[in-house]
């Protein structure tokens, strides 16, 4: 090994002229940390996409070999378990709450972001201090009354609650701030009235606000766990995050190929969205904090 | 006739408005209510005064999710953020699509719902033939048992949980980092800062605001854990918290004696306990944030 490492120095010693030390520590490690931030999600595509039976110490799975089995395997849990009625239930309650969230939260917004009004600071003010208000408060209260309301295990007691959404309301008020206001002036000498201000005006020159919050609020909602896991407690309306969860409980004896492959349908559509709209979730998680 | 010109302003408000106010002002005024009442859901009301808030605050359970919130904050907060800190510093030490390659990757734990991080850790923490093991046994290491031993399960969360918050925390560092301007690094290193002083005389106080958001509000999320310790332990209403309530958190005590117990008032006074923390702890940071300015 020594006289390996020797014999390879004359080689070696033009590029280390070039490259320092530091910068390959760095790709090694930026290359490790990478792995370990990725393995795990590649190690459930594995799993799924290869035949079941040999145990993971034999078969670590570290790459796909059976495509076959995979889709075998999605089959099978479409067919013999409810996972596509909760897929359904997951994509109403996620399509539902991303509707309702950018449609109050965009009309409140246009007035506070652009209007004086008696009574606004106030309102504005609470509902920013409500950003405080951590969820563990009123959760039970807002789980009373959802029940007081006969909305348990109703779409509606899933998806109401949560649409008065105070970080949307905050995200869009930050961006229709900077809307041109000569534009919504003209508008309104040419006749437009309140509402048309908004929907023809505010609303389209919003277009990037309002799809940043739709993504942030589709991730929120497909991964809201505790609020399903309460409101529905009926197999009927199960989200795709309780089917995962009864997969995962100790006590369900299911086979670890069932289990991931049960775990990659539900994160396949994070997966999808994150590859699509990169820049938009990171630019919306970037803005979120830059608020501090 | 003021009413009436601002007419159309109330009426745009208003869906946002009634929404909060129903399911956001009112909750917290009704649990505030409850918290003083005892109340399983099938019973009257019954006034106790403050016999929820003592029996919580003196029952062993309660001791016991608050001691392991303790240490879990200690640990995972300022790990979270420092390894935050060194992936931010990292992705952007590299140029074009390399550092967008290493940003992506490193964010892609964030994109996973939390849930989900919990199942696929699940297994990969599995005794005798699961991945870390795997891995343990290659180093000739005896397998262990990482959700079931009470020295690791802690250590076993806050290793998932730094997977999942540190893309989180780095992107927000990140945007931060491309805001401080390159020539008070110029300046910094015609004074002759070895890169190790830039960092610490340049990044960190430039990054002071940002660092303060993401630490105030890494304790807050890390106040109310639950998806993770809920899912690394027996995920039921019937056995949550793990062997000797190791993976015990204030959350989930909380739902336990809700959903588990029906004692929804203590459940509410519950909630009014972990807020008046936070509320105390936010608090505390405001005024630690001033006197580092005013340094």
């Amino acid at each position: 090994m020594t006289i390996e490492a020797a014999a390879e120095v004359p080689a070696t010693r033009s590029i280390a002229l070039t490259i320092s030390p530091w910068a390959v520590l760095k790709w090694v490690v930026a290359i490790c940390v990478a792995i370990v931030a990725v393995f795990p999600i590649w190690w459930m595509i594995n799993v799924v996409f290869s035949e079941p039976g040999t145990p993971v110490s034999l078969n670590p799975r570290l790459y796909p070999t059976s495509l076959g089995a995979g889709f075998d395997k999605i089959m099978m849990i479409m067919r013999e378990t409810d996972y596509l009625k909760a897929y359904y239930v997951s994509i109403a309650y996620s399509l539902l709450t991303i509707v309702g969230v950018l449609l109050i939260g965009s009309m409140a917004a246009f007035e506070f972001a652009l209007f004086n009004f008696p009574g606004k600071r106030l309102m504005f003010a609470v509902v920013m201090l409500s950003l405080m208000v951590p969820t563990a408060v009123t959760i039970i209260p807002t789980y009373l009354l959802t029940a007081d309301l006969g909305w348990l295990n109703t779409m509606q007691g899933l998806v109401v609650p949560g649409l008065a959404s105070a970080f949307g309301l905050f995200m869009l008020i930050q961006f229709m701030k900077t809307l041109p206001r000569e534009m919504l002036e003209a508008a309104r000498l040419d006749g437009a009235s309140h509402f048309q201000l908004y929907r023809y005006i505010a609303l389209p020159l919003s277009k990037n606000a309002l799809v940043t919050l739709a993504i942030l609020t589709f991730m929120k909602t497909w991964g809201n766990f505790i609020w399903p896991l309460i409101v529905a407690p009926n197999p009927e309306l199960y989200t795709v995050g309780q089917v995962v969860g009864l997969f995962n409980s100790p006590y369900s004896h299911q086979t670890v190929d069932v289990v991931m492959t049960a775990n990659l349908l539900a994160a396949l559509p994070p997966l999808v969205f994150f590859l699509i709209f990169q820049r938009k979730i990171v630019e919306g998680i970037a803005m979120s904090g830059s608020k501090g | 006739m003021i009413a009436k010109k601002h007419m159309p302003h109330y009426m745009m408000v208003l869906p946002f408005m009634l929404l909060f106010a129903v399911f956001f002002l009112y909750p917290i005024a009704s649990g505030f209510f409850y918290s003083f009442h005892d109340w399983n859901a099938t019973t009257t009301t019954r006034f106790v005064g403050l016999d929820n808030y003592t029996r919580i605050i003196g029952s062993r359970d309660f001791k016991k999710a608050m001691w392991n919130l303790a240490t879990y904050i200690v640990i995972t907060v300022p790990l979270g953020i420092l390894v935050a800190f060194c992936l931010a510093l990292l992705v952007d030490s590299f140029k074009g699509t390399w550092s967008n390659i290493f940003r992506s990757a490193f964010f892609m734990p964030v994109v996973l719902p939390a849930f989900l991080a919990a199942t696929v850790w699940r297994w990969i923490y599995t005794p005798n033939f699961g991945l870390l093991n795997m891995v343990l046994g290659w180093f000739g290491l005896p397998s262990l048992n990482f959700l079931n031993d009470t020295g690791s399960m802690l250590y076993a969360l806050i290793a998932v949980d730094v997977w999942v918050s540190a893309g989180f925390n780095m992107v927000i560092i990140l945007a931060g980092l491309k805001n401080i301007p390159t020539d008070v690094y110029e300046a910094a290193r015609l004074d002759g800062a070895s890169p190790l002083q830039q960092v610490r005389y340049v990044t960190v106080p430039m990054l002071y605001p940002v660092l303060f958001f993401v630490t105030t509000y890494g304790v807050i999320s890390a106040l109310q854990v639950f998806d993770v310790p809920w899912l690394l332990t027996g995920s039921s209403f019937a056995s949550y918290g793990g062997r000797s309530n190791a993976l015990m958190f204030p959350v989930m005590d909380m739902m336990g004696r809700g959903f588990g117990s029906l004692k929804f008032g203590q459940a509410s006074a519950y909630g009014f306990i972990l807020t008046a923390i936070i509320v105390l702890f936010t608090a505390a940071m405001f005024v630690f944030r001033k006197k580092g300015y005013d340094q």
